[in-house]
């Protein structure tokens, strides 16, 4: 199956346990992601989906000036952005593991 | 964990405005919130050796991982929100989704099996609308004559080719992507090849040379033709009365008479009726005159030979020769004595 696409629908969450351990300014979150294992996940995807929870209030983010070069952006995450990473974290354990009781007991078996 | 130190590089700024500019259509303070830090972020990426990629690549990924809509549909929803190709559109799914119900799909597929029939039959719905545009009245057949031997035939095979070519999408409007304008042009034309024949009087004879179409059929579509045209004509048993012939009582043909019914309405036939055969065949029947008006009420009406049209001008029917009588006498009938001799009318009851 293309990761890609089952990305796309946990990006929210690994996006939010990832700043939930540090805040992290864009390009540090995708280095974490990807040092996580989800080495296929674009940095394009990540910057959007830090600005959509950011959007929805899930996140804060502050800029740290710099004299030299562009700012920074770091981004935190909010009482709200909690509630929602427990929530779909517990989602997608539930998930993830009815996934798994259906699969044949031997992974990668595929017919 | 990293150094805010660092310097822009040029090409990064490049990429993102490139980037800034595909985002033009959004507001200001989302557009900012979406590229804030972006320029510091790729800095950082650059360093570490990847690589900028498409600009619009990247936009439209920010885009829609920012939940935001993306650029192109955007600004198409907008122009034609309720616009005939958003109608046709959503006619279209609609249809699909239709058909594709499990109990219509079957009927369905059968009817598109039958696709190539409409192709063919529309391509002569093409040719005889061309000829009845073309000429005078012509009764509608099977293979349209325009007035020129062969010509109808040959429209019919290049039309048929034609029509079927677009069917398949090898011709325009039928090709591959279609454009609205061709799916508008394709939807207009088959419009109009539904449409077109409501409009022709199709007598039933003529149609096939055939009587075995006279029965329940002909009568719903002389109905509807009757319903449309006030003028109906001369029907025995349903079918269309194209002359009339007398006969005396001794069974002697008579010709030259005029009849009228009980309310003194004269009896005519319809000028398109008195046309038969096709061809060298074709004869039309030619009207009397009082003063300029044509009137077809003097029997048996004189046939012209007229490739087409109807003879409708003197000069036809000047051409028109006299029909033989379908029997050259009939029986004589008893009691035909007492009422033969001319007669004074209802005054002389």
């Amino acid at each position: 199956m293309d990761t890609t696409q089952l990305l796309r629908g946990v990006l929210d969450l690994a996006v939010l346990a990832v700043v939930e351990r540090e805040d992290g300014y864009g390009y540090d979150v995708l280095r974490r992601l990807r040092g996580g294992g989800l080495t296929e996940v674009g940095d394009a995807s990540v910057y959007g989906t830090l600005r959509r929870l950011y959007a929805a209030g899930a996140l804060t983010s502050y800029v740290v000036p710099s004299d030299e070069g562009p700012h920074r952006k770091y981004y935190g995450i909010t009482p709200a952005g909690r509630d929602q990473l427990a929530g779909q974290a517990k989602e997608w354990t539930s998930f993830a593991d009815t996934v798994s009781s259906l699969l044949p007991r031997s992974t990668g078996a595929s017919s | 964990m990293s150094d805010t130190h660092f310097l822009a590089r040029p090409d990064v700024t490049a990429f993102v405005e490139e980037v800034r500019r595909l985002l033009a259509d959004l507001d200001d303070e989302t557009r900012d919130e979406l590229l804030g830090g972006l320029e510091a972020d790729l800095t950082d990426q650059v360093t570490d050796g990847a690589e900028l990629g498409d600009p619009a690549t990247y936009a439209a990924e920010l885009r829609s991982a920012a939940g935001l809509p993306e650029r192109r549909r955007r600004l198409r929803g907008r122009l034609s929100s309720g616009s005939p190709v958003s109608l046709l559109d959503r006619a279209r799914s609609r249809f699909d989704r239709t058909v594709a119900r499990p109990h219509v799909a079957p009927a369905w597929e059968v009817v598109a099996a039958l696709r190539p029939a409409w192709w063919v039959l529309r391509a002569w719905i093409a040719v005889t609308a061309l000829d009845v545009a073309a000429g005078g009245w012509e009764p509608v057949s099977l293979v349209p004559s325009l007035g020129v031997p062969g010509l109808g035939a040959l429209l019919l095979v290049v039309g048929t080719a034609v029509s079927a070519l677009i069917g398949m999408g090898r011709l325009w409007p039928g090709t591959g992507e279609r454009s609205s304008a061709a799916r508008f042009t394709l939807l207009a034309l088959n419009g109009v090849a539904v449409l077109a024949p409501l409009t022709w009087s199709i007598p039933m004879p003529a149609y096939l040379g055939s009587s075995a179409w006279d029965g329940g059929y002909n009568d719903y579509t002389q109905g509807y033709m009757d319903a449309q045209r006030q003028h109906k004509g001369l029907e025995l048993d349903g079918s269309r009365v194209h002359n009339l012939f007398a006969y005396d009582a001794d069974g002697r043909p008579v010709r030259g008479i005029r009849l009228v019914d009980q309310d003194g309405n004269p009896v005519t036939v319809r000028p398109e009726d008195s046309t038969t055969g096709r061809g060298d065949a074709r004869r039309t029947g030619c009207p009397a005159w009082n003063g300029d008006t044509a009137t077809y009420e003097l029997f048996p009406l004189p046939e012209a030979s007229l490739d087409r049209g109807l003879c409708d001008t003197r000069a036809e029917a000047a051409t028109a020769r006299r029909p033989p009588f379908p029997l050259a006498s009939l029986p004589p009938l008893e009691g035909g004595r007492r009422q033969a001799g001319p007669d004074q009318g209802k005054s002389g009851r």
